[in-house]
């Protein structure tokens, strides 16, 4: 009879029902991880070639299907779909497993949809790159594209509702909610703009009302939230300390759910809508700044005491970066909605920097933060370097600050410059190129990073490194832990076939 | 074109009233009530408060 490790009885099993969760989504969680870090890569490459482009506008300047208006959406629907949705899901899977306290419904079928999901994401470059995209914004994929993206959300969305309905735990945590409502809001989303756009129900300022309501809700309302769930669990997890204020934390998640559907039309100022469609977008920008500083005071209020464990964790200092980023990014995307803040930023690359501080700094560092901490559990293998972890957040920290505050910097004055009559064009363009130049030298630092986590990603996945115990393993998953969590198996098991 | 913009609107405001019933269900259902346990509730005898969970591979706990 194998005996268990020390400890009180209560800890035994609540240490066996976390292997158990985190075993039953390793399989569909690493695929749907798996394939966000291979379009991580993509998309930086993408990215690289696009920035490139704006400083030297000849370069691969003879090959059609790498023009800027191709490679330019190729990087941003690639980094959309590709990298932040897939790994949005994989985590989204893991933690609503972890907090129902049930094991992940229907693996197979999840990890069926990552590979729709993934050929949806194939299917739509090509697409795009042949020449073939629609041009709106964040739906640049053409009709055919749509059916590979909303049979998986609707999939994402019914395990979820599944682990949430047969969930052993009492409470509902924060995190659920904001998990809950990204996977509902996805479908609404995705499929009521697909709808509109492609059957031809809206043109003109329609579509472009349209346009906006979705892309910016698709990463309000869906990325944004997963993000956010991310961090209100990672932080008190890691450090051991409940959130600050849960009250707060509570008002911030029905306060975002309540106003951030109204915000989109802010992108549209100066066009030619009803003034008071962008008036409903800017009222609803700044109606953004409770939820905002409810999870700014809470997750910074959360790490009082702590800041020394940014040392000794990786998920931590990732996370903790990301959350700086979320009130830094909001409340610039609050004030970038006033007409006033416009008149100057509008048509910059003021609103670039603005983005990249946002989808990057904010929702892919706590992504980060998260795969350091699940693929561990999953995998029941530790990470192979630490050094290749320093290097990926060195990298890709200093590569967004650098690359977010340079272009906010150079786009406001942009913005002067263009606004002042006596100023030629193209002295706006020389003032710019320099920082131009600097966007793609931040690039590359944040390209090596990514190559860098690819590398431990790819180890720890096949086992190159292969330790089951260690720093971050130290109790889940420990040998005798899960020697015992196979046993019970073949018991319950044994059983189940009695009966039957 | 008019009817078919108000359909956008129409979906946000869906959207809205969708988010507010919830609120009121989530009330009804007490999900409000002992919020000091409920900010605890990630936590266990496993991985109690006050541990510390994730640290560099290599690392000295």
């Amino acid at each position: 009879m194998m005996s268990l490790p020390e400890g009180p009885n209560e800890s035994k099993l609540q240490q066996i029902s976390r292997i158990r969760i985190d075993d039953s989504s390793r399989v569909p969680v690493s695929l749907w991880f798996a394939s966000s870090v291979f379009w991580l890569l993509m998309g930086s490459v993408a990215a690289l070639i696009s920035s490139v482009k704006m400083h030297n506008p000849d370069f691969l300047g003879n090959i059609e299907w790498l023009t800027f208006g191709r490679i330019r959406p190729v990087h941003l629907d690639i980094v959309f779909f590709g990298w932040s949705s897939m790994a949005a899901v994989g985590c989204l899977l893991w933690l609503q497993a972890r907090l129902c306290h049930v094991r992940l419904p229907w693996p197979l079928l999840l990890s069926g949809l990552a590979m729709v999901w993934n050929v949806g994401v194939c299917v739509g470059v090509m697409a795009v790159l042949a020449g073939h995209g629609s041009s709106i914004e964040y739906l640049e994929f053409p009709a055919y594209c749509a059916p590979f993206f909303a049979i998986p959300a609707l999939g994402v969305l019914a395990a979820n509702v599944k682990m949430y309905v047969t969930k052993e735990s009492q409470h509902t945590y924060v995190s659920q909610w904001y998990l809950l409502a990204a996977t509902v809001w996805l479908p609404i989303l995705y499929v009521t703009a697909m709808g509109c756009t492609y059957f031809g129900l809206v043109q003109g300022v329609s579509q472009a009302i349209t346009n906006w309501w979705f892309g910016h809700n698709a990463l309000g309302l869906w990325v944004t939230p997963i993000a956010v769930a991310t961090a209100y669990y990672l932080i008190p997890k890691v450090t051991g300390k409940p959130v600050h204020s849960y009250h707060l934390s509570l008002l911030g998640f029905w306060s975002l759910a309540i106003f951030y559907n109204w915000a989109g039309t802010h992108h549209l100022t100066g066009g030619p809508l009803p003034a008071w469609t962008i008036t409903v977008g800017v009222v609803g920008s700044m109606m953004m700044f409770i939820p905002v500083i409810t999870v700014a005071i809470n997750h910074h209020m959360t790490m009082r005491g702590v800041f020394h464990m940014l040392k000794t964790s990786p998920t931590l200092r990732f996370t903790v970066f990301g959350s700086v980023m979320y009130t830094v990014a909001s409340f610039q995307g609050s004030l970038e909605a006033l007409r006033s803040h416009q008149e100057i930023t509008h048509f910059t690359q003021y609103t670039i920097g603005h983005a990249h501080l946002g989808l990057y700094g904010f929702f892919s560092m706590i992504m980060f933060g998260a795969m350091y901490y699940i693929f561990p559990r999953i995998t029941n293998n530790e990470w192979s370097s630490a050094r290749l972890i320093k290097v990926h957040f060195w990298g890709s920290s200093i590569g967004v600050l650098a690359y977010g505050i340079g272009l906010c910097w150079a786009g406001w004055w942009q913005g002067v410059m263009m606004n002042d009559p006596a100023i030629p064009f193209l002295d706006t363009v020389a003032y710019i190129r320099p920082y131009l130049i600097m966007r793609s030298v931040s690039g590359t630092g944040m390209t090596i990073a990514h190559i860098a986590f690819a590398i431990s990603v790819w180890r720890i996945l096949s086992r190159h490194h292969f330790v089951m115990s260690g720093p971050t393993l130290f109790t889940t998953t420990r040998p005798a832990w899960r020697e015992f969590v196979n046993e019970q198996e073949k018991r319950e098991q044994a059983e189940l076939e009695a009966q039957s | 074109m008019f009817l078919i913009s108000m359909l956008i609107w129409a979906t946000a405001l869906l959207g809205a009233v969708m988010t507010v019933w919830a609120l009121a269900w989530a009330v009804q259902r007490g999900e409000f009530r002992n919020l000091r346990q409920g900010a605890a509730s990630i936590f266990d005898a496993g991985e109690p408060i006050g541990q510390q969970t994730d640290f560099f591979p290599g690392a000295k706990r």
